[in-house]
């Protein structure tokens, strides 16, 4: 099984990817640092996968040559699962690209990065409710210290394909 | 599959049910992240910081190499290998290795153990370290967003935008993976124009170390020069290349504070990088130009090239040396120039000639894997007119101010 690290610019894929699988991808603290795809490998409970650090993207409708990429990953790996990684301080934004990915009939688990940093403003978010309603796991993260990462890791064997009218359908209630 | 109305609708509808926003205070970073970012006071800040970049790197690399690592390579390394090299002093082996036997500096030497151990560890090594460690704090804070937004005004007039700063200054570190770095803009012009006149005229890193060294009076005019060309050319660039350049639309990340870790780790990576391919190249460089001058080859081209080295650009025909080690490294090419007998204007047109002729071969590589044929050619192109025209106003700068 393949792993793809999807979301928008500057959420801390590579944070992540480097807490999954010890690799030293740079990591920075501006868009676009991530312009090529990185492979790695993570075991999670003695399963070996390999897993894909993706350029940023804020659609998959492609602006510039590192969106492109992103978008051909997808396109390449259609058995692949998708670790969505959210800012959790502007979560809205990134549900729209999690969405598309989900209607796009890739089975998906959310990381709400950023998670201290929605704590510091103040942002409550009720994960439970928001599991609910995607049907997907979905993980509070703090890439950059490490925190969350391990349920994160246990939890993509729960990723599965969802409907996207269940959804719309357990939002409306 | 919903459309983009649809999708934001359900997304509003969950976002109802799921985040609360509580009351938001407003902090000391969001005070920093508003002065630095509007002009008034943004633009001074930006200036103080690119200075105290340059300051940091400066005093840094000057404590390491004249302080402690040019003593060391100088008194103790050059003397004990001219004493126990087993080839003799005579021998095309002891030129090679050690260069010449009666040099009393590592610069003059010019062997392979000699000058190119001294220009890649005395003098580059130091250089790169302080350069990557400011800008892997400028990176991780998250204010190379907010200068980007600073200067995006500029950046328009060479048919770029604000972000193109970010290639901009990877490029002062090394120019391949600023090459890369270029995918973030959004038209092929602009990523034309951005990798084009980065790879003529940013010098990199270990240039920039070098230089330090080698011209300490004058290097801040080179830069001046090579940051007037950078815009020139993109200036005239922008207007012949077909193609769009679109609005910056830009996400300010909040800023953050660096980690140790972080910072270490990076710090780490770009320098074991810059070792394992910066050294084969130097220690190559040095062989095949100490075999060239042994087999008469550079005296050959000397005086071949003379006249348009010496007529054209006012430099002394022995430059075609550096002129050739430019195209494997540019730090070493600069490093062999100050060997040479010559005028400090003199130097000061063959730094710059370095630093536009021939991108490194790294980034040759780099531009025409990231360009396509057709861009690569393009590139080779205005790079071509490039060395001979602006290299060659710098000789006429020169002869109008009398001093050629």
């Amino acid at each position: 099984m393949r792993i793809l690290l999807m979301g928008h610019p500057n959420v801390g894929k590579s944070a992540v990817f480097n807490r999954l699988t010890g690799a030293r991808v740079t990591e920075s603290n501006y868009p676009g640092t991530t312009v090529d795809y990185t492979k790695g490998r993570v075991r999670i409970e003695g399963d070996s996968f390999e897993i894909i650090d993706v350029p940023g993207a804020f659609s998959l409708e492609p602006k510039d040559k590192a969106e492109e990429v992103a978008v051909k990953m997808l396109e390449e790996n259609k058995e692949a699962v998708a670790i969505c990684v959210i800012d959790a301080s502007k979560m809205e934004r990134g549900l729209y690209l999690a969405l598309q990915v989900i209607e796009k009939g890739y089975p998906v688990v959310i990381a709400l990065n950023m998670w201290d940093v929605a704590q510091d403003k103040n942002i409550e978010i009720d994960v439970k409710e928001l599991e609910d309603i995607l049907t997907v796991p979905v993980v509070p993260v703090t890439a950059i210290s490490g925190e969350g990462i391990r349920e994160l890791a246990l939890r993509i064997k729960e990723a599965s394909l969802v409907k996207i009218e269940k959804i719309i359908e357990k939002a409306g209630n | 599959m919903l459309d983009v109305e649809q999708r934001w609708e359900l997304i509003d509808k969950i976002a109802k049910r799921t985040i609360k926003f509580g009351k938001y205070r407003h902090t000391l970073q969001d005070a920093i992240a508003e002065i630095t970012v509007k002009p008034l006071t943004g633009i001074p800040i930006a200036i103080a910081v690119l200075y105290g970049f340059w300051a940091f790197f400066v005093a840094f690399a000057r404590f390491s190499t004249d302080g402690f690592l040019v003593k060391l390579f100088d008194m103790h390394w050059l003397p004990w290998l001219q004493e126990v090299f087993p080839a003799g002093k005579e021998s095309w082996l002891y030129y090679i290795f050690v260069g010449d036997p009666l040099a009393e500096n590592c610069f003059e030497a010019f062997g392979m153990l000699t000058s190119g151990l001294f220009v890649v560890i005395g003098v580059v090594l130091p250089a790169i370290v302080a350069f990557y460690l400011v800008l892997i704090v400028l990176e991780d804070s998250g204010y190379l967003p907010r200068l980007a937004v600073l200067i995006d005004t500029v950046l328009h007039k060479i048919g770029l935008h604000g972000y193109a700063i970010v290639p901009s200054i990877l490029s002062l570190g090394c120019n391949v993976p600023a090459c890369t770095a270029c995918r973030i803009l959004e038209t092929k012009k602009q990523r034309f124009i951005m990798r084009t006149i980065l790879a003529i005229f940013i010098p990199c890193g270990a240039q920039l170390g070098i230089m330090l060294k080698v011209i300490p009076e004058t290097v801040g005019w080179v830069i001046l020069y090579l940051l007037a060309g950078y815009f020139i050319l993109g200036f005239i660039l922008s207007r012949i290349v077909p193609g769009e350049s679109p609005e910056l639309l830009l996400d300010i990340p909040s800023y953050q504070r660096p980690t140790f870790s972080n910072v270490g780790r990076k710090l780490w990576v770009r320098t074991s990088s810059f070792f394992t391919t910066a050294i084969p190249f130097v220690l190559l460089g040095v062989i095949i130009i100490n075999v060239l001058h042994l087999t008469g080859v550079i005296d050959w081209l000397a005086t071949g090239l003379g006249p348009l080295l010496s007529g054209w650009f006012g430099v002394p025909k022995e430059t075609v040396g550096a002129l050739i080690v430019a195209f494997l490294r540019k730090d070493l090419a600069v490093a062999q120039l100050s060997a040479i007998e010559m005028t400090k204007y003199q130097m000061v047109t063959s730094v710059v000639l370095v630093s536009i002729y021939f991108p490194c071969i790294a980034t040759f590589v780099m531009l025409l894997k990231e360009g396509g044929v057709k861009g690569f050619l393009g590139s080779l192109a205005a790079l071509v007119a490039t060395v001979f025209l602006y290299g060659g106003l710098l000789h006429l700068i020169w002869i109008l101010l009398g001093v050629a």
